[in-house]
């Protein structure tokens, strides 16, 4: 349904560029929508603020959800054009949004109202859908391995170095899990998660999904992966998928229950709040190496910021978009709540706190394994991670054979390619 | 009338068991404490089963944030009453209390609302004779049928050009139309159960629709509008799409959003908070229930055993 609705809404016609008579002293009220908790509502506020020092007469009312239903909420307004002015975006819709004309084309203000020294040349490409540039990474992340030092050492067992083959660490996995003894286990099954299958794609030249949106990989590459999971799957070197399910929402690492995991780099904090520690007993170290040398890894955006095509104020907008990216101001305010951010200037002024430190070294030490990002995910992707999810779950409960899983997951996926 | 003398041969009433069987009265009630024994125990097993969830729910409140996920268990490790206080300062500087309020305002609102449109709506359908009453009918239960899925696209743009975004317009000007083809096709099923010949006695008494609905009608619809006022509070108390969709404004939101704000699974989520705020919100509607529910058993008995 709410496809077909953004197909509806996409009938727009072609966006103007920046009006030359605009007066940033003229009263403006925009529409600010963003995902997250109490924590960073307040720290929008607080920016806010600030902007409105430079600005006083744009007035901005922020709005905000959590993931699943922020995204439910767009989809109708999308429908009725009527998106907030500006907001926090995610990688995942960008080109669906795109190409349904829904958001603005940034070029005409880029330079004039937001600036772009502060980002590379790579990052700024990030937010290009069809050679138009419809969103501004707010951070950046890299997949990584978390892993628990401190329950490590209550085990007994070594750190794990990071960087090794995968066999080395699931032969890591599994002394952990020895030296826990039924309580405390090495990580969690890595072939569940769709990126450590794109990692490993990577590591042979391709991604998951070319720039026309076809899959790079075929049934038996998929067979191959999940089959590899079974040297680990019911070897008790990582947690039985029962036990996972029953710490739910919480993952296995979250919970205490495991000493790593794969995940992207800026999910430490939730981690420590999980945890109820502080965040110094986390280390980040690089995933597994599936070849030796490839570019395996990239920046990801860990957010973006959009403007909406319908905005009756995209000077205003960007004036706004502006402040959120790129001032010092903000930076001080957000700190890395929504991520290493992106824009030197705005990290200039960050202070970083120990967490943040280690994310920022840590994306300095995997620069040689950092390849080209691969193009901005194909529409529905998150029906299709999220299907890689469930069928590495069933894999785990032992509900559904390799087979039977690539099948499945070949079916739903083009279902979702096809629509 | 039947009577104790009347009772056929072979059939003993109670009294008569009684007077006759005096020897094995005690037997007999041994045999009946033992079952009475057996069914009680029986049964306060099935409501710990029951209540349980709702038991787990009130000591999770007292488990720090840290202990989800680790003790799944009855009892807190390290029992603590933060939960409370966190929710007690609320989200985005709004208390909750506020969220609750806003939630008692709608469904308020939405009962008066409901019952009001839906009692004449009720009316016109089964009393008043007009043309076209059987299609529109007939097109009301239709819409019984319409997934709420269906029309939010096209009431979204309506409401937006309306200007009505943001506002508690959208949530309750359908429930003051009597678009709630459940409670209309309920009062309608009601009122034709009632005896046509009131009506015709009070039109002989030269009573127009206006004066048989109020004084006629009305107070004899009491068990339905009981029923519907109930049902009616507590789906819109519980329900999460229609504020998602129209409210913006963080002071405006109703309960079951502000409790989801309390999780957002890309930053960090406050699981002890969530589940004091849950079982906050859970005391309204059992106060609601608990005043209302012999009405409401009285209600649906009611209505069975007419027609």
């Amino acid at each position: 349904m709410a496809s077909a609705a953004l197909l509806l809404a996409g009938c727009g016609g072609e966006p103007a560029g920046p009006s030359a008579d605009f007066d940033p002293n003229a009263p403006v009220t925009l529409d600010l929508a963003f995902w997250g908790n109490d924590t960073r509502a307040g720290f929008y506020k607080n920016a806010i603020a600030k902007f409105n020092e430079k600005y006083p007469k744009i007035t901005v009312n922020s709005t905000f959800l959590p993931f699943p239903e922020f995204w439910e909420k767009r989809q109708i307004e999308a429908a009725g054009r009527d998106l907030p002015d500006v907001m926090q975006f995610d990688y995942a819709y960008l080109r669906q949004y795109s190409q349904n004309r829904l958001l603005l084309d940034l070029k005409p203000y880029l330079g004039k109202y937001i600036k772009t020294d502060g980002f590379t040349e790579s990052t700024l490409g990030i937010g290009v859908v069809n050679g138009v540039t419809t969103a501004l990474p707010i951070g950046t992340n890299a997949w990584a391995m978390f892993t628990n030092t401190a329950l490590v050492t209550k085990t007994g067992a070594g750190a794990y170095p990071g960087g090794t083959s995968w066999d080395e660490y699931a032969t890591w996995m599994g002394a952990v899990a020895k030296a826990g003894g039924g309580s405390v286990w090495g990580g969690t099954d890595p072939t569940g998660r769709i990126q450590n299958f794109e990692i490993s794609l990577r590591a042979d030249g391709k991604n998951l999904f070319d720039d026309a949106g076809a899959p790079q990989f075929t049934k038996a590459e998929l067979a191959e992966f999940w089959g590899r999971g079974a040297q680990v799957r019911g070897t008790g070197a990582t947690i039985p998928t029962k036990r996972l399910l029953e710490v739910a929402p919480k993952s296995g690492f979250g919970a205490g229950l495991t000493t790593s995991e794969l995940t992207w780099d800026n999910f430490g904090a939730g981690y420590a709040g999980d945890l109820g520690a502080d965040a110094s007993g986390l280390a980040l170290t690089a995933p597994p190496v599936t070849k030796a040398g490839a570019k395996d890894l990239y920046l990801k955006p860990s957010m973006l910021h959009a403007i909406a095509a319908n905005s009756e104020h995209p000077e205003a907008s960007a004036l706004l978009v502006d402040f959120l990216l790129n001032s010092q101001e903000a930076g001080a305010v957000f700190g890395t709540n929504r991520g290493l951010p992106a824009s030197s200037t705005h990290l200039a002024g960050v202070k970083l706190d120990p967490l943040s430190q280690k994310i920022l070294d840590y994306e300095t030490s995997i620069k040689d394994r950092l390849g080209a990002a691969p193009p901005v995910p194909v529409v529905g992707y998150g029906s299709i991670e999220e299907k890689f999810r469930q069928l590495g779950e069933e894999l785990g409960l032992g509900t559904v054979t390799v087979e039977q899983a690539v099948d499945q997951f070949f079916s739903e996926m083009d279902t979702i390619l096809k629509k | 009338m039947t009577t104790v003398e009347h009772v056929q041969p072979g059939h003993q009433t109670a009294e008569m068991t009684a007077r006759a069987g005096r020897p094995a009265r005690p037997r007999r009630r041994r045999r009946g404490l033992l079952t009475t024994i057996v069914w009680y125990l029986l049964l306060l097993a099935l409501a710990a089963v029951v209540l349980y969830p709702l038991v787990w729910l009130f000591f999770a409140t007292l488990k720090p944030s840290s202990e989800f996920g680790r003790n799944s268990g009855l009892l807190p490790w390290e029992p603590t009453l933060d939960n409370y206080a966190r929710v007690w300062d609320g989200i985005a500087g709004i208390p909750l209390w506020r969220y609750g309020l806003n939630s008692l305002i709608v469904a308020s609102l939405a009962v008066v609302g409901t019952l009001g449109s839906s009692a004449l709506a009720g009316y016109a359908f089964a009393r008043v004779a007009f043309k076209g009453s059987k299609i529109l009918f007939a097109a009301m239960i239709g819409t019984l049928l319409l997934p709420f899925h269906v029309i939010i696209i096209p009431q979204y743009i309506i409401f937006n050009q309306l200007d009505l975004l943001d506002t508690y317009v959208p949530l309750l000007i359908g429930k003051f139309l009597g678009t709630e083809a459940f409670f209309v096709f309920l009062m309608v099923q009601f009122i034709r159960n009632i005896p046509r010949e009131l009506d015709e006695a009070a039109r002989i008494d030269g009573a127009g629709h206006p004066r048989i609905f109020w004084s006629i009608v009305v107070p004899l619809l009491r068990p339905a509008l009981v029923t519907g006022g109930i049902f009616s509070f507590i789906w819109t108390w519980n329900d999460f799409l229609g504020p998602l969709i129209y409210l913006t404004s963080p002071e405006n939101y109703t309960l079951p959003i502000a409790l989801r704000l309390y999780n957002d699974t890309t930053s960090t989520s406050d699981y002890g908070a969530t589940v004091a705020a849950s079982l906050l919100s859970l005391i309204p509607v059992l106060l609601f229930f608990l005043i209302f529910q012999r009405m409401l058993i009285r209600g649906v008995a009611t209505q069975g055993l007419k027609g």
